[in-house]
């Protein structure tokens, strides 16, 4: 039958060193299980595969890497007026975007990102596009018009049945990702991407950015766990009869 | 370090890696100890296109330039020396003189068993009595109807355990100098090739090099690479790219050095500070640091050079020369830095410090890299 797959996915910065600095920006690493989880539908299933993402021109790597790894398609969606875009925001422009690629059957997301982690993009945007919307899917099975999907949440494995068109977002435990080669990168940077700007979605100044969100991050500060480390000396099992009566005190055993 | 990479420069290094990190880095030691060659990571690699790094996508590979060749084995070498040397003799030396200089037919055979890395590569001009100086060859390629028949001894074969195809120099003409020299292409399990035991090497010790001996090793004619005679500008054209994968090998060993120095300091506390608040040591990291950034440096030079289409001949003996210099003393430094456990073998710097040792031999020793650029600067 072939589905259109549309796979959102999100640059962050990176934590990997590259001698003494760091490499600018890098793919979600939760994406590459998402990234993953739309290959194997369009292995199975025939269609296409667009990778999606919201961000400046440094994201543009990312959807090469998404390009690489196997999809049709990157849509860059970049400009100045989108910068400042809170959640809301960024869902209402990827939701834009979305019914511009019109028809699709399946949105993904991932459940989480390296990053910010507000794993709100994917309901809100879906929400906007009065999708159904499974999230944190951990397990996928295909069936004859629709897809089996599992969710692993509170203690409770839950199963569900959703029809297309749908929007889900992926746990990365659903898939381990392919690893990444060489072998296509000469003809992504031939092929190229797609650079999409607020107007081209037929978006309002006012909608998006910093003037169209209605939340905007305060402050910022990093919290301390608070943790205590005891150290137990002698030899093992000296140390296994402190250990225990360590954790008698603390009520822990 | 970005100004000179495009952005698919840097697409290949991020995706090179990663690759590295996650299914080389946590093997890197073990291998190491037990000189064993990860053939499962290695047809992995295969698949991913490390073993046709610029060869050319109609005979499998990834048709990359050479700035992504050399950021891919520095990637390799940081995590692994071993394996980077491995896929740097393999792409510059043994894939790329086929690349160059063979027939269609040649091409058409052999590349793609090299290209998806199912039969690696090995470059065989060392012999026991000819070193720096190649041209003492001593084997011997007689043609005899339409065969040659091989004899001689080949030493220190980088890959020689395990590869599929080897790149024999020998000669042709024994009359004829420099110029009787010739390139043969023998595959494994050709009889009266044989591989000998693998050498017991103070580094790069998951690379199986080993020795190689042809005994009325019988080829057609048809695996003469380029024509009789040429055998010497083929070698020297290959090495010319062998000598920036090599740079760019020693300066992934001295990154890793400092990056390994760079996390100890920072963590070992004496006299009541960690060690890199103290004065000798943060002027012996800046001194580390700036020799790595210069080495990759000139390496991403000599690089941008070949891409251009540019002479990288200069550029690329500099390049080895000091790269191999500086790793071997970064190396040393990183140990010095990591004091008595930098001695021990629970910690790496004693393995990159090995590894980056070998860097100022092989290709071309430092002494071989300073006759060549004196005569590049002064003439003969």
């Amino acid at each position: 039958m072939g589905v259109n797959i549309i796979v959102c996915i999100k640059s962050i910065k990176s934590t990997a060193s590259q001698g003494q600095r760091s490499f600018s920006d890098e793919l979600n690493p939760h994406d590459r299980a998402t990234l993953e989880v739309a290959l194997r539908i369009r292995e199975d299933l025939g269609g296409t595969i667009t990778a999606l993402s919201m961000g400046p021109e440094t994201f543009a790597t990312s959807l090469h890497e998404a390009m690489v790894i196997g999809v049709d398609r990157g849509i860059l969606i970049s400009d100045r007026a989108l910068a400042g875009s809170d959640t809301l925001a960024t869902s209402h422009v990827l939701a834009a975007a979305i019914r511009r690629l019109a028809p699709y059957d399946l949105v993904l997301f991932s459940a989480r990102t390296a990053d910010s982690d507000t794993g709100q993009v994917g309901p809100q945007t879906a929400v906007a596009l009065e999708l159904p919307i499974i999230t944190g899917v951990c397990s996928i099975e295909q069936g004859k018009n629709s897809l089996f999907v599992e969710r692993n949440y509170d203690g409770f494995l839950e199963r569900y049945e959703v029809y297309f068109p749908a929007a889900l977002t992926i746990h990365q435990s659903a898939i381990r990702p392919r690893d990444t080669g060489f072998l296509r990168i000469q003809s992504v940077f031939e092929k190229g991407l797609e650079c999409w700007n607020h107007t081209d979605l037929g978006l309002n100044r006012k909608e998006v950015g910093e003037i169209g969100s209605s939340t905007r991050l305060f402050s910022l500060s990093q919290t301390k766990k608070m943790r205590a480390c005891a150290f137990m000396s002698g030899s093992g099992p000296g140390q296994a009869d402190q250990l225990v009566k360590a954790l008698l005190q603390l009520d822990m055993i | 370090m970005n100004i000179f990479l495009s952005d698919k420069n840097r697409l290949v290094q991020r995706i090179a890696h990663g690759f590295c990190e996650i299914e080389i880095q946590p093997i890197a030691g073990k291998i190491d100890k037990e000189a064993h060659f990860p053939w499962d990571v290695v047809k992995k690699m295969g698949e991913l296109g490390y073993f046709g790094i610029q060869a050319p996508k109609s005979l499998g590979g990834a048709a990359l330039d050479t700035v992504d060749y050399i950021l891919i084995i520095e990637e390799i070498s940081k995590s692994c020396a071993a394996l980077g040397l491995c896929v740097a003799v393999h792409n510059s030396v043994a894939l790329y003189p086929l690349l160059a200089f063979g027939s269609e037919e040649q091409k058409k055979k052999w590349a793609p068993q090299l290209t998806s890395g199912n039969k690696i590569g090995a470059f065989c001009l060392t012999e026991p009595n000819a070193g720096s100086d190649a041209s003492g060859i001593e084997s011997e390629a007689i043609s005899k109807d339409r065969y040659y028949v091989i004899n001689g001894s080949k030493a220190f074969v980088t890959n020689g355990g395990v590869a599929g195809i080897y790149l024999i120099f020998a000669r042709t003409n024994p009359n004829n100098g420099n110029k009787g020299i010739s390139v043969l292409i023998v595959e494994r399990g050709t009889p009266g090739l044989i591989v000998g035991d693998l050498e017991e090497l103070c580094g790069v010790r998951a690379n199986p090099v080993s020795s190689v001996r042809l005994n009325d090793c019988e080829v057609p004619s048809q695996n003469l690479l380029g024509r009789e005679g040429a055998g010497l500008s083929i070698g020297f054209a290959a090495l010319d790219i062998g000598r920036i994968g090599i740079a760019a090998q020693a300066a992934g060993i001295a990154r890793a050095a400092l990056e390994e120095a760079i996390r100890y300091s920072k963590q070992r506390h004496q006299f009541g500070v960690p060690i890199a608040k103290h004065q000798a040591l943060s002027m012996m990291i800046a001194d580390m640091a700036t020799k790595v950034d210069a080495a990759r440096l000139m390496a991403y030079r000599a690089a941008t050079l070949r891409d251009k289409g540019e002479s990288f001949s200069q550029a690329s003996a500099m390049a080895k020369l000091f790269s191999s210099e500086i790793s071997s003393e970064v190396t040393d430094q990183a140990l010095q830095i990591h004091g008595g456990y930098g001695y021990s073998k629970s910690y790496p710097v004693e393995r990159y410090y090995r590894d980056a040792r070998v860097t100022r031999i092989y290709e071309g020793t430092s002494e071989v890299h300073k006759m060549v650029i004196a005569r590049g600067i002064m003439g003969n």
